[in-house]
């Protein structure tokens, strides 16, 4: 089993009063792709929001490859190689699509292979290299998921996250998206996604936790004998937590 | 009567250039907080305070006076940033324009401290007569205005359309958040947009004090006034707005002037400013429909 | 008390119910920059209907209060739909022109020889029925205080009633409000009418304090200063708005100390005191837990 890069533990986020996450403890293990299923207003993307630093912990520990990351500003966060890709994509909209990929290279000086990171990532969304001159405004939603996707890879981080990048969009759509989240990890990417589409998550992961109610309430591989539990909680949340 | 005319759209596109940089700026500072900065026009008049005591004291040079208006501006407006927008970047927004607010009495207080007389002279750029175009008249002062807008207005487009820094100004205007998320330094950004901003207030302000050949405390009010206006007519949120805002307000104001007197003049800026707010023409809905303004 | 520390007092009072009248606004969610417009329209209405037409003081006050509650209201409808700053603009806007008619007003009579009456620029003197009638001082600020009093007690009771929470509901969020239930576009004219009287009640009664008013007396820095009065006193209850206004005005013209720098001091305080307390000294909070300890 190869070792955690990024390492949860005990995060407490609240939003005045509220506490969202009440002592969230998981990690990631570098190369895989972990999973985080759980029902609405579980909290998992206030959890995605605190790990990539727009929302700070009230207490607890995020560690990227041994290195203390809670609380930190999200562009040292990006520095230290965490990229996220948010819930609704958030893309650029005024601006070009390739102005959008320029934007995730952002703290990158190594222009001559920024551009060439540029042509990789057309090169593996086509239909982005197709609408590169195109404001991502104009984009259909599938699309700018690829865009999304693409501009956090721009930034060649260490753990990609992904807050529910099948939100939203066509079965077609979404098998393509999990078509290249695939691939990424064939290529060796370290991926914690967060998915509301829990049979697809399940079919990609490696290893995923069950949030509910700001806790981790489960841990484990697919294929044993909970999922089904697994899944029902995830849709629904369960009676008694 | 033709000449009249002529001469009298050729003044109002003069202070329409003052009025589209001063909306510029207003824009600018807008367009990346979401706020209203009370306190750019008194940083301007703050820079234009600092360079008429140098003159008064020293004999100097134009172009150190310009200068020094611009250091001014940027020095007060980086102050402005910093005690009245940063704390309340995620915060709210009226505290963070009150507080401008009471900058805004700083600055007129410091401004009457520096220079107690209600009135001062500003040396002009040029002490001969007016330009002559035929029957047109263009004193000096208008056409560095002239020139001044039209040399900013590229050199921000190429700013904002060819830079890095621009487009990370750019990003932060779209999104925020995906700003952020793409390890773009929003607080960097603030801080870098309210100097620009501020250099961009200080030139103009230069140059409208030059033009005037004077300056008094009032001049932090006026240029706010008049640079929400214009920023406001072309539709908040849109550089190419507050140019072309700016102009408009100029050329109507100068023709109203003209027919109707200085009073009827302000009245009509004001209703027509009205007006378009309670019709709402779609250039100026461009940014209720997606960022709010509050 | 001297007539120095009287007129400072009577200043404070009559600034109040300007804070008030932007206060209320506030708590609809509404952030006017012209609150100044209708403290004049009652200045002027008020002053020209004792001064030129022998209008007793009382009935005069009513008569402002009503030409302050329509203008208000007719600035409130064209404006219904605008948030934010488009709504501060246009109120902005609106006060700049009333400013400007002022300046162009001119109606002027004779009474007894001279000459009375507003004069543009020039500014409307001897508005002087409260000297006239031989009310002291000291006198007409116990008025105006009880007056004040009586408008911050109704303020106490409708922030505790339905219309309160409903208030508050518009200026958190209006379109949840509609989502219940509430008329939100009747709610906040009526909430303009309010203001507009509460602003020219304000604005009679300092005409026939000043006994002179002038349009300059109702520019922007009014607008801002009544909009500032009641942030940084605070927008949990009505006092806070006066804790405002006691502050800038007590706090200027009582203290010697930093005399030629107190506006510079004075600034400073309040952006810093904003950066800790955004809602002001008396927020909600604050008045949860005076509450909580004191019933």
């Amino acid at each position: 089993m190869s070792e955690a890069l990024l390492e949860v533990r005990d995060v407490v986020t609240a939003y005045g009063k509220i506490e969202a996450l009440r002592g969230v403890t998981l990690s990631v293990a570098k190369g895989s792709i972990t999973c985080l299923l759980g029902p609405n207003g579980a909290g998992k993307t206030t959890l995605m929001l605190t790990t990539a630093g727009v929302l700070k912990p009230r207490s607890g520990s995020i560690r990227l490859g041994g290195e203390e990351i809670a609380g930190r500003t999200p562009n040292s966060i990006v520095a230290r190689g965490i990229a996220l890709v948010p819930e609704n994509r958030l893309v650029f909209a005024s601006m070009t699509v390739r102005e959008n990929l320029l934007a995730g290279a952002y703290q990158r000086r190594d222009r001559g292979e920024v551009d060439a990171d540029v042509e990789r990532l057309f090169g593996r969304f086509p239909r982005l290299q197709e609408r590169q001159a195109q404001e991502a405004g104009t984009l259909s939603g599938g699309e700018q998921q690829m865009l999304a996707v693409a501009r956090a890879l721009m930034s060649r981080p260490k753990v990609l996250l992904m807050d529910e990048p099948s939100l939203g969009l066509a079965p077609l759509v979404v098998e393509e998206i999990f078509r290249i989240i695939g691939e990424l990890h064939k290529e060796g990417a370290t991926i914690f996604l967060v998915e509301q589409n829990a049979h697809m998550a399940l079919r990609l992961a490696h290893h995923f936790y069950l949030i509910e109610q700001g806790k981790v309430t489960f841990s484990g591989n697919p294929g044993s004998l909970a999922e089904d539990e697994v899944i029902r909680r995830a849709y629904l949340g369960s009676a008694n937590a | 009567m033709l000449v009249d005319l002529a001469q009298n759209t050729l003044d109002g596109l003069t202070s329409g250039a003052a009025y589209a940089l001063l909306a510029l700026g207003f824009t600018l500072i807008f367009g990346v907080l979401r706020r209203m900065n009370l306190s750019y026009g008194p940083t301007i008049m703050f820079g234009a305070y600092c360079a008429t005591w140098v003159s008064l004291n020293y004999q100097v040079g134009l172009l150190l006076l310009a200068l020094i208006t611009v250091a001014g501006a940027v020095l007060a407006g980086g102050y402005v940033e910093r005690l009245c927008f940063a704390p309340h970047r995620r915060g709210s927004a009226i505290a963070a324009m009150v507080a401008s607010f009471a900058l805004w009495m700083q600055f007129e207080e410091l401004a009457t401290i520096l220079l107690p007389r209600h009135l001062y002279a500003f040396p002009a750029l040029y002490d001969g007569g007016p330009l002559t175009f035929g029957p047109l008249f263009l004193r000096v002062e208008a056409l560095a205005m002239l020139a001044a807008a039209a040399a900013v207005c590229p050199m921000l487009w190429w700013t904002l359309y060819r830079t890095r820094f621009g487009l990370a100004v750019r990003a932060v205007i779209s999104q925020p958040v995906a700003a952020e998320l793409a390890g773009i330094s929003a607080p960097r950004v603030f801080f870098l947009v309210f100097a620009l901003a501020s250099a961009i207030g200080g030139l103009t302000g230069y140059l409208i004090a030059a033009s005037h050949e004077q300056v008094t405390p009032m001049l932090g009010m006026w240029t706010t006034l008049k640079g929400l206006l214009a920023m406001m007519l072309g539709g908040l949120g849109s550089l190419p707005g507050a140019v072309l805002g700016g102009l408009a307000l100029g050329v109507i104001e100068a023709h109203t002037q003209w027919f109707l007197g200085p009073q009827m003049r302000d009245l009509i800026a004001y209703l027509l400013l009205f007006a378009l707010l309670a019709i709402n023409p779609p250039w100026m809905a461009a940014w209720t429909t997606t960022r709010s303004a509050s | 008390m001297d007539d120095y520390t009287i007129g400072v007092l009577t200043n404070i009072a009559l600034f109040s119910f300007v804070a008030l009248s932007a206060y209320l606004l506030l708590l609809a969610g509404e952030m006017s920059f012209g609150q100044q417009a209708f403290f004049g329209v009652g200045a002027y209405c008020g002053g020209m209907l004792t001064t030129l037409f022998g209008w007793p003081l009382p009935a005069a006050v009513l008569a402002a209060m009503a030409a302050g509650a329509a203008a208000q209201f007719l600035v409130g409808l064209p404006t219904l739909r605008m948030r934010g700053l488009y709504f501060a603009m246009a109120t902005l806007a609106a006060a700049e022109m009333m400013r400007i008619l002022f300046e162009l007003l001119h109606f002027q009579r004779s009474i007894e020889g001279d000459l009375v009456g507003p004069d543009g620029t020039q500014g409307f003197r001897s508005i002087r029925w409260v000297f006239e009638a031989g009310v002291e001082p000291a006198e007409y600020l116990a008025l105006i205080v009880a007056l004040l009093a009586l408008v911050v007690a109704g303020f106490g009771l409708v922030e505790r009633s339905r219309l309160g929470a409903t208030l508050r509901m518009i200026g958190e969020d209006p379109e949840l409000a509609a989502s219940v239930g509430v008329n939100v576009e009747r709610v906040k004219l009526g909430v303009a009418a309010v203001a507009g009287a509460l602003a020219a009640l304000g604005g009679v009664l300092y005409a026939h304090h000043n006994t002179y008013i002038e349009p300059r007396n109702f520019d922007i820095m009014l607008g801002v200063h009544s909009l500032a009065y009641a942030l940084i006193g605070g927008l949990g209850t009505a006092v806070g708005p006066l804790l405002g206004v006691l502050l800038d005005v007590g706090a200027l013209e009582g203290s010697r100390l930093f005399e030629g720098y107190r506006m510079t001091v004075f600034g400073g305080l309040v952006a810093l005191l904003l950066i800790f307390r955004p809602r002001g000294l008396l927020d909600e909070r604050v008045v949860h837990w005076l509450r909580a300890r004191f019933s």
